[in-house]
Order: structure tokens, then C-alpha cells, then sequence
């Protein structure tokens, strides 16, 4: 007697994990059933974008406007960026405070910008890591065996 | 707890020595890089070290390099 199964169409799965990978980075794994490489993923990624913001100040490190290219990498990294620029637009600077304390410049603002972007193009390869492993279940679990099996030679 | 974090994020740290940001930087790559293609969980603490290791000496000796032509030979 045949299962029903309850999980959704392959489409929609692969559709589900690579948003999910986006937004959340690690989250895409945690959808296919890789628990610890998705907490592995999830905690890397934020620690690297968020060590990013730390370095350069969350005021100017992601900046759509002035940086739009660095942005394309940072937007990668999904609600991270998204939580910085809404933080940075609502945070004024107090009347009268030196700008120094709040914006970073030359190399300080390297470093943040560099780690953010780096943090984004990360996640590109982790969606398309997620995204080979929704309908392969083989990779889809932590396997305790031998390596995985080596791939036929092309003709 | 709260304003402790928010401080940390809002005021941009003094870094003066920049280039040692590379090292958590390569780890961040080696570890990412090696928990999407390590086949078993296990493997992924060593590989990504060894990984790290690499990249470090690798971008340090490019970094000699470069300094050594600059210095040297331009």
C-alpha cells in the first residue's frame, strides 16, 4: 500500500529553499532537512555581514545610494542588508556630533564594506548548494557512511 | 544590554591594523566554502582549517609578492 506523501511538488520545494536561502542565509538547509549545515550557514553568514557593520558603522557600511555596486553583493546576504539600511535611515546623527564617531572612512570603511559584500556573495553559493540538494536526498542528509559515490565518466 | 549592542554597531571601530581583518575574513570563506562541499558533516572543522590555512599563506605570499615588485623592481 502506497504512502501519501505530504511534502510539495519538486518545483515548488526548489522555488521555497532557494527563497528561503536568500532571506535567511541557512535557512534553505534547514528547509531540506541539513540541520547542521544550515546552523552552520545561518551563524557564519550573519556573524560575517554583522562583524562587517561593526567595523564600519551601520550609518554607512550598506548604502544603496552611494554604493550601488558593493549593494548588488551586500543585498545577497538577504535580511541582514535589508535590517542595515532600514537602521541606517532611521539613525540621525545628533546636532553637533563629530560625523568621525558615526560614518567610517578610508580603511575602516573597507573593511565593512568588504566584509558585508563578502558576506552576500557567500550566500550566492550557498542558494545554489541548497537549491542541488532539494530533490537529491542523498546529499540532503548527514551521512555516516562511505564518500559519496564517484559520478559516471561523460561519453 | 541593548544600547551595549547598538553602540557596537553604530560607531565604526578604529581599526589600525586592517590586514589582520583577512584572517576571520578567510575563515568565514573556508568554512562556508567547505560546509557546501564537504560530503559529511564531520569533515567540515578540518577542511575548513586546512582551507583557511591555505588561503592565508596564499594571500600573505601574493601580498610579499606584489610588495617585494613594487618596491624592487618598479
Amino acid at each position: 500500500m502506497k504512502q501519501k506523501t505530504t511534502q510539495p511538488p519538486p518545483a515548488v520545494r526548489m522555488v521555497a529553499a532557494g527563497l528561503l536561502a536568500w532571506f535567511l542565509p541557512g535557512a534553505g538547509h534547514l528547509y531540506v532537512g541539513e540541520r547542521a549545515r544550515g546552523i552552520t550557514l545561518l551563524v557564519v553568514i550573519a556573524l560575517t555581514f554583522w562583524a562587517g557593520v561593526a567595523a564600519g558603522g551601520v550609518k554607512n557600511t550598506v548604502n544603496p545610494q552611494d554604493r550601488s555596486l558593493w549593494f548588488l553583493g551586500q543585498i545577497c546576504a538577504g535580511v541582514h542588508p535589508l535590517i542595515a539600511v532600514v537602521w541606517s535611515r532611521h539613525l540621525t546623527i545628533p546636532e553637533g556630533a563629530d560625523p568621525a564617531g558615526w560614518i567610517s572612512y578610508g580603511q575602516t570603511e573597507e573593511v565593512g564594506v568588504v566584509y558585508t559584500a563578502i558576506a552576500g556573495m557567500l550566500n550566492v553559493l550557498v542558494i545554489f548548494d541548497v537549491l542541488g540538494r532539494v530533490d537529491r536526498p542523498e546529499l540532503s542528509q548527514t551521512r555516516t557512511g562511505p564518500a559519496r559515490t564517484p559520478r559516471r565518466a561523460s561519453a | 544590554m541593548t544600547s551595549l549592542l547598538a553602540t557596537l554597531f553604530i560607531h565604526p571601530l578604529p581599526i589600525e591594523r586592517h590586514h589582520l581583518w583577512l584572517l576571520p575574513l578567510c575563515l568565514a570563506v573556508a568554512l562556508v566554502y567547505k560546509t557546501t562541499k564537504c560530503a559529511e558533516v564531520r569533515e567540515i572543522p578540518v577542511a575548513a582549517l586546512i582551507s583557511w590555512v591555505t588561503i592565508v599563506v596564499g594571500m600573505y605570499a601574493v601580498g610579499a609578492a606584489l610588495w617585494l615588485l613594487y618596491h624592487f623592481a618598479a
